[in-house]
Order: structure tokens, then C-alpha cells, then sequence
């Protein structure tokens, strides 16, 4: 059988190259909302994140940013016109579930340490310990598989 | 909500960017130069992502002074050493790659290093933001 003639040939897309700058954006505008209604909401805001602490607020963690991530991968390969990799689409796919798993249990362990401390105020200390750890878990959980996906292809890349 | 973490990065923003771009303003205005030199020419080799860092670093010591529980510093404080460093290298590879001769572009050194410092500024403020919260917390 016979080589396709060049014409005919399906031209090669590259990969997706992941950049942590468009990551960067992303993140820093949930900070900003988040910071905002903090600010503007100081009590409304941190309730509904603390009365869902015990139900479903880590199932939110995990579908918000697995749908931020995935958007944020599909908007860099259409902006550069590059196939996406399986490989790639794997970890984003598994990493923010891990991460906000992983810093589900270090929640649970510094609300119990301060429940075990006895200290004065103890209910306003949890919930907020509980809030900043909502901001962490979604900071990392958007930012982390990004900069591991970077970190492997950049040690992938030179060797 | 007190005004004392708007004015904490507004004091990094007014030194680290706003000082040095009138510095060289007023450096072109006394030796006569035709320069007129904007934010992003000054900082065009990723100078921001040094910023970045600076403001990191003192995030990092107001936390390690909170009530926080342990786990808590602990993850802050990491997740905010890893951003500041990726800004931080942004400068250290635009250096790189200048000295080696390597391709180079300033427009994507000035990309790169505005996205990750507005990322540090925006949560250099919301931890700003949560310490004071929890100060008054401790307080009561």
C-alpha cells in the first residue's frame, strides 16, 4: 500500500502546551469574589458555607473546580488550536477530586484539634477554621493540577 | 470590617509599583530625556512576579503570628510559597533566557508576570481578609 500523498495528509494539531498563566486568571478572580463577598456579605456568607460543612460542600468543591479546570484546559487548546491529551485530561480529571478529598480530611483534623483545645469562642474559631479552609481547598484544587500538568511537561520536554 | 488590610496592600502596590515607575518618570524629567516609560516597559522583564514574592513573604510571617490551627498555617503557607515562587520565576526565566540567548518574548514575560501577581495580590488579600477575621475572633 502506498504512503498518502502529502496533499491528502491530515495536518498534525500540537498539544496543548499548559500554561500557569491561565490558570493564574482564573484563580485570582475567585479570589477576588470570594474576598468580596467576605467582605460585603461578613456574616451571610461564611453561614452558608459552614451549615453545608457536614452535607454536600466537598461534592460542590469537586464539581465547581473539575468544571473550571476542564473549561480552562479546552479554552487553551482552542485558543492555540491544539489537540488535547488524553494523559492531560486524566489528571484533570482526577487531581482536583483528589485534592479536595486529601484537604477534606486536614478540615476535619483542625476543626477536631480545636475542638479538643477548649477554647474560648469555640464555635466562631471553627467556623473559621472551616472557611479558610473552603478558600484553600478551591485555590488548590484549580491551581495544583495545573502546575503539575506544567511541571511534567517541562521535565517531559527536556528529557 | 476594619480598612487595615486594604491599606496593607495598598502599601505594596504604592511601593513596589507606583514608587518606582514615578522614580522613573522623575529620573527621565531631570536628565532631560524624551522617555516616557509605562508600567509595562518597566517591568517587562517579570519584575512583578518579584513584587509577587515580597508580598508573599509577608503573608507568609502574618500567618506563622495567627491563632490558626496548625494545618491551617500549614497548607496557607505552602500553597502561597508555591504561587510566589512560580511569579518569582517568571523573573528568572525571562534572566535565563536573556543571558543565554534563548527566545525570548516581553510580551509574554509581562503576561506571565501580571496573571501570577494579580493572583498573589488577590490572595495575599483574602488571607489579609480571613487573619483579621479570625484576630477578632480570638479576641472576644
Amino acid at each position: 500500500m502506498s504512503a498518502p500523498a502529502p496533499a491528502l495528509a491530515k495536518p498534525q494539531r500540537p498539544k496543548v502546551i499548559v500554561r500557569l498563566a491561565d490558570a493564574a486568571v482564573a484563580v485570582a478572580s475567585l479570589s477576588l469574589i470570594f474576598g468580596l463577598l467576605l467582605v460585603f456579605f461578613p456574616v451571610e456568607f461564611p453561614r452558608i458555607i459552614v451549615t453545608r460543612q457536614r452535607g454536600y460542600l466537598a461534592v460542590v468543591l469537586m464539581v465547581l473546580t473539575l468544571v473550571l479546570d476542564a473549561f480552562l484546559y479546552l479554552r487553551a487548546s482552542y485558543l492555540r488550536s491544539a489537540k488535547p491529551t488524553v494523559l492531560v485530561a486524566a489528571c484533570l480529571g482526577s487531581l482536583p477530586i483528589i485534592v479536595v478529598g486529601g484537604l477534606s480530611f486536614l478540615m476535619e483534623s483542625a476543626v477536631a484539634q480545636t475542638i479538643s483545645l477548649d477554647l474560648p469562642n469555640l464555635q466562631a474559631r471553627i467556623n473559621e477554621e472551616v472557611l479558610a479552609h473552603t478558600y484553600l481547598g478551591l485555590v488548590s484544587a484549580v491551581f495544583l493540577p495545573f502546575l503539575v500538568i506544567r511541571l511534567l511537561q517541562q521535565f517531559k520536554a527536556t528529557s | 470590617m476594619s480598612l487595615k488590610w486594604p491599606l496593607w496592600i495598598g502599601l505594596y502596590v504604592v511601593l513596589g509599583v507606583l514608587v518606582p515607575w514615578a522614580t522613573a518618570l522623575s529620573w527621565a524629567h531631570q536628565h532631560g530625556s524624551e522617555m516616557r516609560p509605562r508600567v509595562r516597559q518597566l517591568f517587562q522583564r517579570g519584575e512583578l512576579g518579584l513584587v509577587g514574592l515580597v508580598v508573599v513573604i509577608s503573608v507568609i510571617w502574618n500567618l506563622l503570628q495567627s491563632q490558626f490551627m496548625q494545618q491551617t498555617i500549614a497548607l496557607a503557607v505552602v500553597l502561597l510559597a508555591v504561587i510566589g515562587t512560580m511569579a518569582g520565576d517568571v523573573w528568572i526565566e525571562s534572566y535565563c533566557r536573556q543571558s543565554t540567548g534563548t527566545a525570548w518574548s516581553s510580551e509574554r514575560t509581562w503576561r506571565d508576570s501580571r496573571n501570577l501577581a494579580f493572583l498573589v495580590f488577590t490572595m495575599a488579600s483574602v488571607v489579609e481578609v480571613l487573619l483579621d477575621r479570625f484576630a477578632k475572633v480570638a479576641a472576644l
